[in-house]
């Protein structure tokens, strides 16, 4: 197999270009960049491109080839191919180099201003399109209370199923670690003080108020608010939502409200094993510091009330309804493609995850 | 030298002027223990435009996916260029896929990049050419099916027809000698479909290219095909294969006339009836 070979050499009457061998994309870099560069050299001089001893091109040797006459050159300077198949002759002439003249549009970069301004608006046009969403999950929550019928309590359980039942595991692993780490990280403190035994009181509160719920929300958020945007995602790709629209369904009720009932049932109760399992968890370390689950039972009774416990579950329900309602909605909201798919599910961990830790404040200011 | 001589010329070298562009061999293929096709031989020569028909589920585009070694066969052995495809070490198999250019039924182009970047994907991960020259191939490729227009556009703005012939751009990009299509008519109306039978006609007249195409669009199947060959998903075999007219109009088997005179089962007509 022969490689294609591009040799200049000069006479008086201009230049020549000899193109020979196979011009194929794998072989066609070396040749283009050397036939161009004899080109360059003699700006002035006419250049004949002897073909004849070409044995195949494939497109990009035909690109090549047009690439070479299709330069602005003078009039006696001009360059010529000689010797060329006919029917490559014919298809060289075939394209017009006024159609390439303009420039390959490419993508034009964002200034920072630019970034600035497009992400703002972006996120002014967000939070209205969620304050209508939330609207309307509002009426059909209100809805699905007043008039029956309107839940299908087949799909909550299914979906109460697998975002539930099925996160258990992993809930009981980060909550049973929460505790441990607590425990481990202020004991170690404590017992420089000689306060060993209100580490207890410490693991109890935080549990039952903060860690439990936040946790648990954290992991749901990046189990099931992701699955729900990426679901929800797919069906709005495949045209699914709007088959469901179609049929005189509204795509809030039949997707969104089985979803905000499961996720507001279960992230309560996944705290509770999640408050459970982190308080044994510390239970277990403070053994460690002399601390028996005797005196570590009697010591917890006395920190913590049923208002801490109340409260983190009231939370736990507010966290469920935010990661169920943003993963609706980014799912709703996915535009074209599987990329739309993933970055709808990106955007519903992340927006939930923030959405929580705000929320996780405003419950501190208002009730502390 | 005509393309189509020089794209004969390059198998020549290579050591297979005389065998068909790609040969088929007591095939047999399927899913599991499910089978689709069993001891199916067909040639598919230089230049010609072969179509691989059969009624939903005869399995046309696994046939597809097995000569471009996507499954693994059975039994049998396909040959591209004289060279088997099964026998191949992982860089020949490699080497022989890329003298294959494949159209994808949805046209399967990368969401994330426009239409010129998609064209111009396989030579920026295969060859050395200056970005001038990438693009100045990919817009030519572009204009031969008729799409220069588009460039710049991104594949969640083109229609049916856009999408499959940027598809067949794509397909053509890295100079392969065999390009195979999966339903290039499917969902298309009758003027796009029939303005993309053209573009493939034009394609093999100009460029010599050597078509593979799956369809059961009939329109399609007369204004292209030179030769074709017919699944059928009962016997799991090749039931007829030859011109689409001469079959349409002289074969002895029933289940080849009733498909290119768009009969339903006797069942059904009864049920109508």
């Amino acid at each position: 197999m022969s490689t294609a070979i591009a040799s200049g050499s000069g006479t008086d009457n201009g230049i020549s270009v000899v193109l020979e061998g196979r011009i194929t994309a794998y072989t066609a870099a070396p040749i283009w960049q050397s036939a161009i560069d004899t080109l360059t050299r003699n700006p002035n001089r006419p250049v004949v491109v002897d073909a004849s001893r070409l044995e195949y091109v494939d497109d990009v040797g035909i690109a090549l080839l047009f690439d070479l006459i299709r330069r602005d050159r003078p009039a006696d300077a001009k360059v010529e191919i000689r010797d060329l198949a006919p029917n490559l002759a014919a298809l060289v002439r075939g394209y017009d180099p006024k159609d390439f003249a303009a420039p390959t549009r490419g993508r034009r970069p964002m200034g920072m201003l630019e970034h600035v301004g497009r992400a703002t608006a972006q996120h002014i046009a967000y939070a209205k399109e969620m304050v209508g969403f939330l609207r309307a999950c509002a009426a059909a929550l209100r809805q699905a209370l007043t008039r029956r019928g309107i839940v299908n309590w087949g799909d909550v359980l299914d979906i109460a199923t697998e975002a539930g039942a099925n996160a258990v595991p992993i809930v009981l692993l980060i909550g049973f670690l929460m505790g441990v780490i607590i425990a481990f990280e202020i004991g170690l403190v404590a017992q420089q003080f000689g306060a060993v035994i209100f580490v207890v009181n410490g693991v109890g509160v935080a549990m039952l108020r903060e860690l439990g719920a936040l946790m648990t929300a954290i992991v749901f958020a990046g189990r099931t608010g992701a699955a729900f945007a990426a679901q929800i995602g797919t069906q709005k790709v495949n045209e699914e939502v709007n088959a469901i629209s179609t049929f005189g369904l509204n795509p809030i009720h039949f997707l969104v409200l089985p979803r905000l009932i499961a996720s507001m049932l279960v992230v309560p109760l996944l705290a509770v094993l999640a408050d459970i399992v982190g308080i044994f968890g510390g239970a277990l370390v403070m053994a460690t510091f002399d601390i028996g689950f005797r005196q570590f039972h009697n010591q917890l009774l006395g920190a913590v009330t049923a208002g801490d416990f109340v409260l983190g579950i009231v939370k736990a329900a507010v966290f469920g309804l935010t990661i169920a309602a943003v993963g609706c909605h980014r799912g709703l909201a996915t535009g074209a493609g599987a990329v739309s798919v993933g970055l709808s599910a990106t955007s519903a961990v992340v927006t939930s995850i923030v959405l929580i830790v705000v929320i996780d404040g405003l419950f501190a200011i208002f009730t502390s | 030298m005509t393309q189509s001589q020089a794209r004969s010329d390059n198998v020549a070298m290579a050591g297979g002027a005389t065998s068909p562009a790609i040969s088929v061999r007591n095939l047999s293929m399927g899913y599991g223990a499910r089978v689709l096709l069993n001891d199916a031989s067909f040639d598919v020569r230089r230049g010609e435009i072969m179509v691989i028909l059969g009624g939903s589920g005869s399995g046309k585009s696994s046939l597809m996916k097995n000569i471009i070694g996507l499954y693994k066969p059975m039994a049998g052995d396909i040959l591209i260029n004289g060279d088997s495809l099964i026998t191949a070490s992982a860089d020949e198999k490699a080497q022989l896929q890329r003298k294959l250019g494949v159209m994808y039924q949805s046209g399967a182009l990368f969401g994330s990049l426009n239409v010129l970047e998609n064209v111009r994907f396989p030579l920026d991960q295969f060859t050395d050419l200056a970005l001038a020259d990438k693009n100045l191939t990919a817009r030519m490729l572009l204009r031969q099916v008729e799409m220069g227009y588009a460039e710049s556009l991104m594949p969640g703005e083109l229609s049916g027809g856009m999408l499959k012939r940027a598809g067949i751009a794509r397909a053509m990009a890295l100079g392969c000698d065999i390009l195979l299509l999966d339903e290039p008519s499917a969902g298309l109306d009758p003027i796009t479909a029939a303005n993309l039978d053209r573009t493939i006609l034009s394609l093999r007249k100009n460029l010599g290219f050597t078509f593979v195409v799956v369809t059961h669009e009939l329109q399609s199947i007369f204004a292209i095909a030179d030769r074709a060959i017919m699944l059928d998903p009962v016997s799991r075999s090749i039931i007829a294969q030859g011109k689409p007219a001469d079959l349409r109009d002289h074969s002895n088997d029933p289940r080849v006339r009733q498909f290119f005179n768009r009969q339903p089962d006797a069942r059904e007509q009864k049920a109508s009836n």
